[in-house]
């Protein structure tokens, strides 16, 4: 009746170094290969496939291989009357692809591309007498919209333009006895919204509020034998995770709390050696995603062939120095 | 097999079709699917029906999927027409190939508004795409909106009764107790959903938030709805022993009930837990605002002995939390979502402890006994623990615990003892310290004594630095 730790073993014949020329013309390549089928599986989502895709570019000094100008005018074409941007054209407009629009963006330098004003009205309309942040007109509550509030707003240089303390106050509300965050009050803590919440009160100067001892300790228990981290207990690990855990801790000054030289070799394993790209596990289909996170994960853990990311807002760090915006972190 | 894009058009306005007669035929599909098959077979619709088992033919999605979303988005951009009908047709085929297609369910969120799609047969799609994609996040956020319609029409009308007469108010009464069944169905029928989507697919956030959800919308107050989640979920989370959110659901509903009995006496005449009726009500409950009573002869002490039964059955739900996580984490060795659940429950315990007795010191002077009523018993669990620790064995309970062990023996426990209720036993740091040993005597699993020796570090620095 024994009971096996859930996790996967890490082949020794896995990748152990970084593929970077193979991730850079897989990145390329993707979007011109693809079949109707999966093109339409994944276009709710594509202004976010887009910013995963230049933002691991960028990381690489690959964004000048993208075509920038045929992007430019999609990000225009997807701004909608409220100011706020759909995923793709003719979708509804969400906080989500707000966010990625401006994110893309700020890599080319070119945020004046949108109607900024509008945008700024579109997510003040969002907010909540309690602070909180709906993710579109229809009114769903998650700590995730407040991150994308306040990162957008802070990429425009904006953030006077909501009600912060009220916004700080919800996200605090949603903070649990085991120091993380939950997508709501009383919801469970999780890795990716605890990314979105220290990434939050980062963004608006609260990380004191943050019990970053407790929360640090929760972080430090996602990593898993194999070096990979998940983002709740007893799931496996996932290169996703990993980043949004590393990031986390990155912001409340306990990166070093874990183990650096295994989560590397964890994330190097999922590399695919054939047709570049990373996956969330060793062995499994690569996306853009999981290459994103791989690659962002790695410059965290302090590779030089990859530009320095910022934790909180997963961008080139250069790209925020030519903006003036440097997020708080705990030391 | 279709090729040109007119044979596509004819083929798919076909399935399109099939599906929609498909649920005409059988409102009872429970399930959808797609069925393994690389190829069309002459005559014969992609579309089966199983029993109640929907099941689409893997060779006509790829055709099926980019035409129906494309006839949606041109639709979006007012570049095709498409009357009320079609575009339920369509998004219902839609959504149960890509439930993640956010504007399609906007587009049925805006037929609903119009009246041209009613909420429950959305619920129903939902949960059938749930079936086949447990986690979709956009199918719950659906879910959550079309739930707030119900509730928004709900209150409407309980808002619109102004001291009706006579026949009216007859027909209103009925009203809304239809209402109100209707209420407790569509709760009943959300735990059920939520249960469905936990069990295909484990640690299902989604699922488990939008259980929470749906109580704290729709069950407020509610003890008995709380109570009888705890009970049901006793058995599935003993079956599912590495599920961190169904343990967490646990944990919220404990903390919940904590909260409800701790409060203080409202004006109901029936004890703290059995407040709340059977049905949930969509409206705030009474809860210990309600002053009034306060005015009112004898309330005083009649609250005095509530609040002490709400302490005993408080004491008694953490008893019997910790008794079912130690049987588990016996049985079941080596599982973090164990330990961490017992992490909660001792945190829990731990603050309702420390703030039901600043709250009782604060009011000294009006309830001298209240300090004991509070923390009935804890010094006895102590004694009574497997590890055989007594009070003396407190050496890093604090202060409180101190207070607390040096007070006089409370005369109400014999009271107590009379009426046959036995003084439950909670957790207490010693306890606790002694379970870890006894987990650690002797134990070869090397997870389990991972996880053991976790837990006694968390003790003794996370609680033990509290102030
Ligand atoms: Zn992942």
């Amino acid at each position: 009746m024994g009971t096996q730790v859930k996790d996967v073993i890490v082949k020794p014949d896995a990748p152990s170094t970084l593929l970077l020329d193979k991730h850079a013309d897989y990145i390329a390549a993707y979007g011109s290969k693809k079949d109707d089928y999966e093109y339409t599986l994944s276009e709710y989502l594509r202004m976010s496939g887009i910013y995963w895709g230049l933002t691991v570019m960028d990381l690489m000094g690959q964004l000048p291989r993208m075509n920038r100008q045929e992007i430019i005018d999609f990000i225009k074409a997807c701004q909608h009357e409220c100011g706020g941007v759909s995923a793709s054209i003719g979708h509804d407009p969400h906080l989500l692809y707000t966010l990625s629009a401006v994110q893309i963006l700020c890599l080319y330098d070119n945020v004046d591309a949108l109607d900024v004003d509008k945008v700024v009205e579109y997510i003040k309309g969002l907010q909540q007498e309690d602070g909180s942040f709906a993710g579109d007109k229809w009114g769903e509550i998650d700590t995730r919209f407040s991150f994308c509030a306040v990162a957008t707003l802070a990429l425009l240089g904006k953030m006077d333009s909501i009600n912060v303390d009220k916004a700080v106050e919800f996200v605090l509300s949603c903070m649990n006895f085991d120091g993380g965050f939950g997508c709501r009050p009383g919801s469970e803590s999780h890795a990716g919204q605890i990314y979105c919440c220290s990434g939050f009160l980062s963004l608006t100067g609260q990380l004191h509020q943050v019990n970053s001892d407790l929360l640090g300790w929760w972080l430090c228990e996602r990593q898993l034998p194999s070096g990979g981290l998940n983002g709740r207990p007893e799931k496996l690990p996932d290169v996703c995770y990993s980043w949004w855990v590393l990031a986390s801790l990155k912001i409340i000054g306990r990166i070093h709390w874990i183990d650096k030289a295994k989560l590397r070799s964890f994330i190097l394993a999922c590399q695919d050696e054939e047709t570049g790209g990373f996956a969330d596990r060793p062995g499994d289909m690569v996306d853009p995603f999981h290459t994103l996170f791989g690659v962002a994960g790695l410059s965290l853990l302090g590779d030089e062939q990859i530009k320095p990311v910022n934790p909180v807002l997963c961008m080139p760090e250069d790209v925020l120095q030519r903006i003036d915006l440097q997020p708080d972190l705990l030391s | 097999m279709a090729e040109s894009e007119e044979e596509v058009d004819v083929l798919v306005q076909r399935v399109v079709k099939d599906i929609t007669n498909a649920f005409k035929r059988n409102p009872n599909i429970d399930e959808i699917g797609v069925i393994p098959c690389p190829e069309a077979r002459y005559n014969r619709s992609p579309i089966v029906l199983v029993e109640n088992k929907l099941g689409v033919e893997s060779w006509c999605v790829k055709f099926l999927l980019p035409y129906v979303h494309n006839k949606l988005l041109l639709y979006r951009q007012r570049k095709h027409w498409l009357d009320r009908e079609a575009l339920a047709d369509i998004t219902c085929t839609l959504l149960l190939l890509n439930p993640d297609f956010t504007t399609a369910w906007n587009v049925r969120k805006e037929l609903l508004q119009c009246g041209a799609l009613n909420p429950e047969k959305d619920l129903y799609l939902g949960k059938l795409a749930l079936t086949k994609f447990p986690k979709s996040p956009e199918t719950w956020i659906h879910r959550r909106w079309v739930l707030q319609q119900i509730l928004r029409q709900v209150s409407a009308v309980s808002r619109s009764r102004k001291h009706p007469q006579g026949d009216a108010e007859q027909a209103d009464a009925d009203r809304s107790q239809r209402l109100s069944d209707q209420l407790a169905r569509t709760l009943h029928q959300e735990m059920k959903v939520c249960s469905d989507a936990a069990c295909r697919y484990p640690s299902n956030y989604n699922a488990w938030s939008h259980r929470i959800w749906v109580l704290q919308h729709m069950a407020e107050g509610n003890v008995k709805v709380f109570h009888d989640e705890l009970s049901s979920m006793r058995l599935w989370v003993s079956m599912h022993v590495s599920d961190h959110s169904g343990f967490h659901y646990r944990q919220f509903l404990l903390k919940e009930l904590i909260t409800e009995l701790s409060q203080t006496p409202a004006s109901t005449t029936s004890s703290p837990q059995h407040r709340g009726s059977a049905a949930p009500s969509s409206s705030p409950p009474h809860h210990g605002h309600d002053r009034a009573n306060g005015e009112l002869s004898g309330a005083e002490a009649a609250g005095e002995e509530e609040r002490r039964l709400g302490s005993t059955a408080a004491l008694q739900l953490f008893h019997q939390e910790v008794e079912l996580c130690s049987d588990l984490i016996r049985s079941f060795p080596g599982h973090e979502t164990l330990w961490s659940h017992r992490r909660h429950v001792y945190y829990l315990w731990h603050h309702w402890r420390r703030e039901h007795q600043h709250r009782c010191g604060s009011n000294r002077g009006s309830e001298p006994d209240c300090l004991n009523n509070g923390d009935p018993g804890l010094p006895k669990a102590c004694a009574q623990s497997p590890a055989g620790e007594g009070v003396n064995g407190q050496r890093h309970a604090g202060e409180a615990m101190e207070v607390d062990g040096a007070s006089p023996p409370d005369p109400r426990d014999s009271k107590r003892l009379k009426r046959g209720v036995q003084p439950p036993s909670a957790p207490a740091l010693p306890s606790e310290h002694g379970f870890v040993s006894g987990i650690l005597d002797g134990c070869c699993h090397p997870e389990q004594r991972r996880f053991a020796l976790a837990y006694k570090k968390w003790l003794d620095t996370v609680i033990d630095q509290q102030p």
